[in-house]
């Protein structure tokens, strides 16, 4: 059995420990709250390319030394900036983990961010950019948030060409010294190991850390609109987004359930209606989404020209129809379906630090999934469509990319 | 270590049944592991593998389309299907009671009931799947460099067939594929996790009893890499996207263990050869290097994405680092990083029981026994120098194919 503890040091770093005597390997995930929606209007990108250019040399090491010995290590890693965070994730053998995070800090508290490694973490970049316009989807689905959201939740982690090009290496060192700090910040830590242990390691490492914060972003959305990108390719791609419910609401899992119900399984609505019974699509799904203090959902598909409107108008329809409610049958099949994802969750050391990680960032605490489960089984009939009778899934933001708009 | 024990048994019909059992975990797995794919389809039928897989999950002669969807979900299973050129995958997890039911489905399953109406629909949705890649210039970039390194060989075909292949398509055409590949003979049914074995065979027994004895043979023309040099240019991309093809190792070899680690120190995201020569310098967005193997030959890919204007820059410097690796070979420190992270990553691959039977059902498919995952560490930890200057003596990098594709120059 999983035990999970928790703690909060004193310069603010919370700790989540999920120990899992089973397994011989170990996951952790360090999560500083520096992400796109903290760039400053001017600076977009800038918590990306500092990502980037943390990784080239901290501590006694440069670059090459350092990777070499993470390497040394046997630690699979990865890291990245997203809307509101960058994350750190590594996975490796418990012995490891003592060297593994005296690394890590270094990473974070006392990187060489050298000049030399600048114009080419500027070229990176801006192929990064570039590369968006080849990605259809993510190219849709990035500019629905950005519509979506007036608040800087809609800023794009990749930045813009014009950003980017501003950026200099004494600008991008203040936004580090700004920002990467201890307050706000998590580190979760999942697999066979001693939590004692590993507590006392963690401690010893980032116990002394101390830095930059950063200031909650409040949520603010535009009017729900329509738009469409022009651009030639072989299918129309749809986006919608709807505001749905915030995480730590009483409502959250119950939304959660009418997203499964939605886009779960096989035989889930969407599924079914847009796929199965009119071969409209290959892919079309909804995904919950949020961010601190907001929740959303995103429903996604991808359909030649000639049948955009049709597979946009049977979207919206199953999607409005929630106001019916759903049926037993249905909510079975979703609770099932969440436990068993819970369970088989819990198998793994780099799924479990993940959402640990992201839990305590999004709540302010990280649960169990024992907790989770409990939720979840709390949802009953009555109360998914009672929900449903007061949470109505309409007006979205609808965007689509292709050659022609869909109406 | 995470106590597995491993069982097999031919059942009368021939089908093979195999488990890795651990009775720690919290949920079983269970697969079909059909030994075959686009490199087994003859003229005529590209693309009826991936087609029939689709068709596989829209009902048997007692259960509906809506039957299948519904009772995987009902189990709160996590399942799938894939398809590639040599194998065609059926598997789900559920958490253990559910085992009776899940086996009894996908068994069920193997056996399809092919219906006229369901595969007019499905042929619309594949077409969509086809579409989709073609708006993904990597994705176009792969299928454009197999056709042309691989020739007349089987394994040229996309696994997906073509627009006008699926399009041409007829029910008969699978129904006769299915015939000729769903045989015991040319199958396995593996289980990975928390199981009892003789109660899993017995089950399994009695859900394939009525299946028909059958080998399904594969044809293995001998092959001959083309190198050579092909530069096209791609209306959806503004990017550079570029791959060499080089010859590598079979699934059936040993040697693919070390051309996965020489493919690490090449290529390795965060600390690879080409990393530090091309990303690092911020010449490239990505240079990536992977093994992939085949049942009767490996291939080495090479992958680079990009700013255009770099694309000569680009390609000599990887021309330039093979040259070196093959001349000067790896150093001690290099090889011991790259084996002590691939062995690593083996024990993340172990984590859950879905990655377990994806490993033990793949490799059995190919080498018809069973190797624990911490055997393969253990030898992965215990490679020297030596083995990875013997493949480099082959000189794998003399015969490659690099592709590019590249934007429309405008105007």
């Amino acid at each position: 059995m999983a035990v999970l503890i928790t703690k909060t040091l004193d310069n603010g770093l919370r700790i989540a420990i999920e120990s899992q005597p089973w397994n011989p390997g170990l996951s952790f995930t360090i999560l500083v709250p520096v992400g796109a929606v903290n760039d400053p209007a001017r600076l977009q990108g800038a918590a990306n390319m500092l990502e980037t250019w943390l990784w080239k040399g901290a501590g006694p090491r440069d670059a090459r030394v350092f990777a070499d010995a993470l390497d040394a290590l046997g630690i699979r890693r990865q890291s990245g900036a997203s809307i509101e965070y960058t994350t750190f994730s590594a996975s490796l053998l418990p012995e490891g983990f003592d060297a593994a995070l005296e690394l890590y800090a270094d990473l974070l508290t006392r990187p060489h961010l050298p000049e030399d490694a600048f114009e080419p973490i500027r070229l990176l970049a801006l192929q990064e950019l570039a590369a968006v316009e080849d990605q259809p989807a993510r190219k849709l689905m990035q500019r629905l948030r950005r519509e979506a959201f007036v608040s800087p939740h809609g800023q794009p982690v990749e930045g813009e060409k014009q950003s980017i090009l501003s950026m200099s290496p004494d600008v991008l060192r203040k936004e580090y010294q700004r920002r990467y700090g201890p307050r706000g910040a998590v580190i979760a830590i999942a697999g066979g190991i001693d939590p004692v242990r590993v507590l006392q390691i963690v401690e010893k490492h980032l116990g002394k850390w101390s830095g930059g914060s950063n200031k909650e972003v409040p949520v603010e959305t535009s009017k729900p609109h329509k738009f469409h990108l022009r651009q030639k390719t072989e299918q129309v791609q749809i986006g919608l987004f709807y505001e749905d419910v915030p995480p730590g609401d009483y409502d959250f899992y119950a939304a959660r359930l009418v997203a499964a119900i939605l886009s779960g399984g096989m035989s889930s609505r969407l599924f079914t209606e847009v796929r199965e019974k009119r071969g409209l699509v290959y892919s079309v799904g909804a995904t919950p989404g949020s961010v601190r203090g907001f929740g959303y959902l995103t429903v996604y598909a991808a359909t030649m020209p000639q049948r955009a409107n049709e597979t946009l108008q049977v979207m919206q329809q199953v999607i409005y129809d929630l106001k019916d409610g759903v049926s037993r049958a249905e909510l079975d099949r979703a609770k099932v379906g969440l436990r068993a994802e819970l369970v088989m969750a819990g198998e793994s050391s780099r799924a479990r630090s993940a959402t640990l990680a992201r839990d305590f960032y999004i709540l302010g605490r990280a649960r169990s999934l024992e907790d989770i489960e409990a939720e979840v089984m709390d949802v009953t009939l009555e109360r998914i469509n009672m929900y449903l009778k007061k949470h109505l899934y309409v007006n979205p933001w609808i965007g689509t990319l292709g050659p022609a708009e869909a109406d | 270590m995470t106590r597995t024990e491993f069982f097999e048994h031919t059942l009368p019909n021939g089908l093979k049944v195999i488990a890795e059992v651990n009775p720690g975990a919290k949920s079983v797995a269970v697969g079909y592991f059909v030994r075959t794919g686009s490199r087994d389809e003859i003229a005529g039928e590209e693309g009826v593998s991936h087609f029939l897989e689709h068709m596989v999950f829209k009902g048997t002669k007692k259960r509906s389309a809506w039957d299948v969807n519904r009772e995987f979900d009902e189990m709160g299973a996590k399942y799938n299907a894939f398809t590639s050129e040599e194998m065609t995958v059926y598997y789900g997890a559920v958490l253990p009671e559910f085992l009776p039911r899940l086996l009894d489905l996908l068994s069920d399953m193997m056996r399809p009931a092919l219906r006229e109406e369901d595969f007019d629909s499905e042929k619309q949705v594949i077409l969509e799947e086809i579409a989709l890649y073609q708006d993904r210039p990597d994705a176009v970039l792969f299928e454009k460099a197999q056709r042309r390194y691989f020739g007349s060989h089987p394994l040229a075909k996309p696994v997906l067939g073509t627009t006008k292949s699926v399009s041409a398509m007829r029910v008969e055409q699978l129904r006769d594929y299915h015939h000729r590949r769903y045989v015991p003979g040319n199958m396995i049914l593996a289980f990975s996790g928390n199981l009892m074995w003789d109660e899993a065979l017995m089950l399994a027994e009695g859900m394939t009893a009525e299946w028909s004895q059958g080998e399904a043979p594969r044809n293995y023309p001998p092959f001959k890499p083309k190198p050579g040099f092909e530069r096209q240019s791609f209306e959806k991309a503004t990017q550079l996207y570029a791959t060499f093809v080089a010859p590598g190792y079979s699934a059936r070899r040993e040697e693919r263990y070390v051309a996965k680690v020489l493919a690490e120190i090449l290529g390795d995201a965060d600390n690879g050869r080409l990393f530090w020569r091309l990303v690092d310098s911020g010449l490239a967005e990505s240079a990536l290097v992977f093994h992939q193997e085949y049942d009767d030959l490996g291939t080495f890919y090479i992958y680079l994405q990009g700013n255009p204007a770099n694309e000569k820059a680009m390609s000599e410097a990887v021309i330039e680092e093979l040259r070196k690796l093959q001349a000067k070979g790896v150093s001690d420190g290099e090889l011991a990083r790259a084996k002590l992270k691939a062995a690593t990553s083996l024990v993340f691959a172990g984590e859950t029981t879905i990655s377990r039977l994806f490993y033990v059902g793949m490799n059995y498919s190919y080498t018809k026994r069973y190797e624990p995952l911490d055997a393969v560490r253990r030898w992965l930890l215990h490679l020297e120098t030596y083995h990875v200057e013997e493949l480099l003596e082959e000189k794998p990098f003399d015969e490659m194919l690099e592709y590019h594709l590249v934007p429309v120059v405008e105007g």
